[in-house]
C-alpha cells in the first residue's frame, strides 16, 4: 500500500491508530469533517480511480459491520455474510468491481471496531453456523501491516465454535498470522486465475506460484485452505489454462486441506465497461460474448459458462474428488449442466457450504444443529 | 464585447475595386454555404443589400464577413462593390464582427460553430477570455463542449459534409474523432450512404471495433470482411435492407455462440408447425429458463382447436428437447 493523502474523520483525531498510519505511510494527517472532502480531493482527477488507491480515509462505519452477501433471486447465492473492514483495495485488478461500486473509490478503513466486536458477539451468540469473509468490498490482507487486523480475528474466531472466517486475498502476506492460535476457525483463500489473466488483468497482485507457495504455507501450520477461481475469464481455449492452473494447484496443496472451491465467471455492472476500456487500454475481457443476465450484470453467453464450469469441475475433481465445488451466482440449469447436480438435491448451497466448514473447521454440531 | 466593438464602429460604405480584394484569404470565414447561385439572382434584380465588411490588409482588403456577396459580384462582372471597410481594426475586433454578422443573422451550424469558436481563440489578445464575448454571440461556453466542438472544424472533409448533411451527429463525430483518421472517414462515408439512425451508427461503430479486438486484426479488415465499405451494394436500392444485413453480419461474428443459439432455436420451433394461433418465444438471450406460449384467439371455437393444438405441441417430442435446453441452443437440433 503507498498512501499519498491520508484523511482522517474529525471524530477519530488524535487516535493512535491514526498517528501510527502518519508515521508508516510519511503523510501528515488531514482531518476532514465529511467524507464528501475526501472524495471532491480526487473526482475531479483525471484517474480519480487510480488516484483513490492512494488516498487513505481512516473513519467510522457508519452502517453495519456484519451484513448478508447482497445475491439476487435469479441465482443461488452462498448465503455468506460479509465482515465490513473498509473499502477498496491497492491492487489494480482490470474487472474490480469496487471500481464503479464506489463513488469515487477511495481507501476506507473502519476504526469503530469496538462496534465491530459487539457485532461479532452478537453472532457468534446466534449459535448458529456462520460464514464470515473480509474480502468482498477489498482485499482481506492488504490492511494488515500496518493494522494486524486480521490477526486480531483470527484470535477472536478462535473463541467460538459456530462461525469460521474466510480470509480472501490475492497477496500472499500470510506469515504474520500463521503461528497464530487459529483453531482452524479460520479460513486462508486465495483468488485463482490463469498466469495469462494475472499478468494481464491482475496489477500489482501476487504470482501465481506466490499464491500457492502461500497457501501451502498456511497449510503447513493447520489452516484450512479455500480456492476462487473467480472471475473465470472465458477465450478459446482457456479451460486448458485453467486445467493447467487446477494443476499446480494440487501439485502445491493436498485436497485434504481445502474446504471448498468456488467457480464464478466474469460478470459485471454494464457501466463497468467504459471503465476498463479507459482505464486498461490493452485489456480484452470485455470483448467476450457477454449478454444481460437476469441481475442486470453482464454474464457469458450460458453455454459458454456451463461449458468452462464443467471442464474447470471435472479437472477440480480428478484431484479432489471429495473437496466442496460450488458456483457463484448461477442458476440450477447450470449447476446441473456443470456439476451434475443443483444446491438443493444437498439441502442447498449454504447447507452444503455449512457442513463443509463443520467438516474441515471442525465447528460444533451444537451449532450446525441450531441451523436446521 | 463592447469596446473591441467600439474599436470598429459601423462603417460607412465606400466603393472598392473588387481587384483590391483577396479572393484567398479565408481567416474569418464562418458560412460553411460557398456557392452563391440564389445571392447571385438576388443581387442582379434588387442591388446589393447589405455590403461586404473588409479590413485592410498590406496590399488591398481581406474580407471580414461577406465571402459570397464579394464572389457574386465577381460573377457579375463588376468592377468594384460597395463595401464597409473597418478602420485598422485588431483581429480580435474582425473576428468578432466576422461571427457577430453570422451568428447574430442566422443560427449557425456545427461547423460554423466550431470556426467561431476557434477564430475567437486564436485571435483573442493573450490574458483575455473568450467566454463574455462568446456567450453575448450565443456561442456555448462550457468547456466541455466547446472542446469537443472546435474539433469539429478539424475533422476529415467527409466527416464535417456528414454533419453538414445531418446524416452524422455531433455525438457520432466525436466518437469517429476518436479513431484514425481513415477509419473515421470510412464509417462517415458508409453512413452518409445508408443513414443510419445515431443509435444503429453506435452499433455498427462498436460491432466493427469489438471485433477487431476479439479477432486481433484492424477494423478496416472487419469492414472488408464483412462487405462493409463505403461503395457496397450501390444498386442497392433498399437502405433500411441493407443496414439490416450489415448489423445482421456484424451481430453474427461479434455474438457466435448466441446467433448460433438462436438460429438452433428457429430451425427447432420451425419443426414443432405452431399453428398461427401461438407464438412461443425463448428466455432472452436464453439466459432464464422461462419460454413464453401465447396463444391469440378471438372466439371459443378458436379456444377449443387451440386446446387441441396445444396437446399435440406438448406431445411432440421437439417441445421437450427445447425445453430441456438442446432446443434452446445449447446443442444443434440435429444432435438431438
Amino acid at each position: 500500500m503507498n498512501i499519498a493523502e491520508l484523511f482522517v474523520d474529525v471524530q477519530l483525531a488524535g487516535r493512535p491508530e491514526a498517528e501510527a498510519a502518519s508515521r508508516r505511510f510519511n503523510v501528515p494527517i488531514r482531518t476532514v469533517a465529511s467524507a464528501q472532502l475526501v472524495y471532491a480531493s480526487v473526482a475531479s482527477l483525471e484517474d480519480p480511480i487510480g488516484r483513490g488507491k492512494h488516498v487513505l480515509y481512516l473513519t467510522r462505519n457508519r452502517g453495519a459491520f456484519i451484513k448478508s452477501c447482497p445475491g439476487t433471486r435469479h441465482y443461488t447465492c452462498c448465503g455468506y455474510k460479509i465482515l465490513h473492514i473498509g473499502t477498496f483495495c491497492s491492487m489494480d485488478c482490470s474487472y474490480c468491481i469496487l471500481q464503479s461500486y464506489f463513488h469515487p473509490p477511495v481507501l476506507q478503513y473502519f476504526m469503530n471496531q469496538d462496534e465491530m466486536d459487539q457485532e461479532l458477539g452478537q453472532l457468534f451468540a446466534t449459535q448458529l453456523i456462520h460464514r464470515v469473509g473480509t474480502g468482498e468490498f477489498t482485499d482481506s490482507l492488504i490492511w494488515e501491516p500496518w493494522t494486524g487486523l486480521s490477526a486480531r480475528l483470527i484470535r477472536t474466531f478462535s473463541g467460538q465454535n459456530g462461525c469460521v472466517l474466510e480470509l480472501k486475498t490475492k497477496t500472499a502476506w500470510i506469515d504474520p498470522l500463521l503461528d497464530l492460535p487459529h483453531r482452524r476457525r479460520t479460513i486462508l483463500a486465495w483468488s485463482l486465475n490463469t498466469d495469462e489473466v494475472i499478468r494481464t488483468e491482475e496489477r500489482g497482485t501476487t504470482s501465481l506460484d506466490e499464491r500457492l507457495k502461500a497457501a501451502a504455507r498456511g497449510a503447513a501450520h493447520g489452516y484450512p485452505l479455500a480456492f476462487h477461481f473467480d472471475p473465470i475469464v472465458i477465450t478459446n481455449g482457456c479451460e486448458g489454462d485453467y486445467r493447467r492452473t487446477v494443476e499446480r494447484l494440487f501439485a502445491a496443496v493436498a485436497p485434504r486441506h481445502i474446504v471448498w472451491i468456488s467457480l464464478g465467471a466474469l460478470r459485471f455492472m454494464p457501466e463497468l465497461k467504459a471503465v476498463i476500456q479507459r482505464r486498461f487500454k490493452r485489456s480484452r475481457i470485455v470483448y467476450g460474448e457477454f449478454i444481460g443476465g437476469l441481475d442486470g450484470k453482464m454474464r457469458y453467453f450460458k453455454p459458454l459458462r456451463m461449458k468452462a464450469y464443467r471442464e474447470i469441475a471435472n479437472a477440480i475433481r480428478e484431484y479432489a474428488p471429495e473437496v466442496c465445488i460450488y458456483l457463484c451466482m448461477e442458476d440450477d440449469e447450470v449447476w446441473e449442466h456443470a456439476l451434475g447436480f443443483h444446491p438443493a438435491q444437498r439441502g442447498g448451497l449454504a447447507r452444503m457450504l455449512d457442513d463443509a466448514a463443520i467438516r474441515q473447521c471442525h465447528l460444533t454440531a451444537q451449532a450446525a444443529e441450531g441451523l436446521r | 464585447m463592447a469596446s473591441d466593438f467600439g474599436e470598429a464602429e459601423a462603417p460607412e460604405p465606400r466603393f472598392v475595386p473588387l481587384a483590391d480584394i483577396d479572393p484567398g484569404d479565408e481567416r474569418f470565414r464562418i458560412s460553411t454555404r460557398r456557392e452563391s447561385g440564389d445571392l447571385l439572382a438576388s443581387i442582379r434584380r434588387f442591388g446589393l443589400r447589405v455590403p461586404p465588411l473588409l479590413t485592410p490588409a498590406r496590399s488591398g482588403f481581406i474580407i471580414v464577413s461577406g465571402f459570397r456577396r464579394v464572389s457574386a459580384c465577381r460573377q457579375l462582372g463588376w468592377d468594384s462593390t460597395a463595401a464597409r471597410v473597418l478602420p485598422t481594426a485588431s483581429e480580435y475586433a474582425c473576428a468578432l464582427m466576422a461571427v457577430a454578422e453570422n451568428s447574430l443573422e442566422r443560427p449557425l451550424n456545427l461547423i460554423e460553430t466550431s470556426r467561431a469558436l476557434n477564430l475567437l481563440e486564436q485571435t483573442v489578445p493573450e490574458g483575455q477570455t473568450t467566454d463574455p464575448d462568446a456567450s453575448a454571440l450565443g456561442l456555448p461556453t462550457h468547456p466541455n463542449v466547446t472542446g469537443r466542438l472546435k474539433r469539429v472544424c478539424r475533422l476529415p472533409s467527409d466527416i464535417q459534409d456528414g454533419i453538414l448533411e445531418d446524416t452524422i451527429s455531433f455525438a457520432m463525430a466525436c466518437e469517429l474523432d476518436r479513431l484514425d483518421d481513415d477509419l473515421g472517414v470510412t464509417f462517415a462515408c458508409l453512413f452518409r450512404r445508408l443513414k443510419p439512425s445515431l443509435n444503429k451508427q453506435r452499433e455498427i461503430v462498436s460491432l466493427v471495433l469489438e471485433i477487431a479486438v476479439r479477432e486481433n486484426i484492424h477494423p478496416r479488415q472487419v469492414l472488408e470482411e464483412c462487405g462493409l465499405t463505403p461503395s457496397m451494394g450501390r444498386s442497392e436500392p433498399d437502405r433500411n435492407q441493407e443496414i439490416h444485413v450489415l448489423r445482421r453480419r456484424l451481430r453474427q461474428r461479434r455474438f457466435p455462440a448466441l446467433v448460433a443459439a438462436e438460429h438452433n432455436f428457429l430451425a427447432l420451433r420451425q419443426r414443432l408447425r405452431l399453428s398461427g394461433g401461438f407464438q412461443l418465444t425463448p428466455p432472452r438471450d436464453f439466459e432464464g429458463t422461462g419460454f413464453t406460449l401465447s396463444l391469440n384467439f378471438q372466439t371459443v371455437e378458436e379456444v377449443v382447436r387451440l386446446r387441441g393444438k396445444l396437446d399435440e405441441l406438448i406431445n411432440h417430442p421437439d417441445f421437450k428437447i427445447l425445453l430441456t435446453g438442446k432446443g434452446r441452443g445449447f446443442e444443434t437440433p440435429s444432435d438431438s
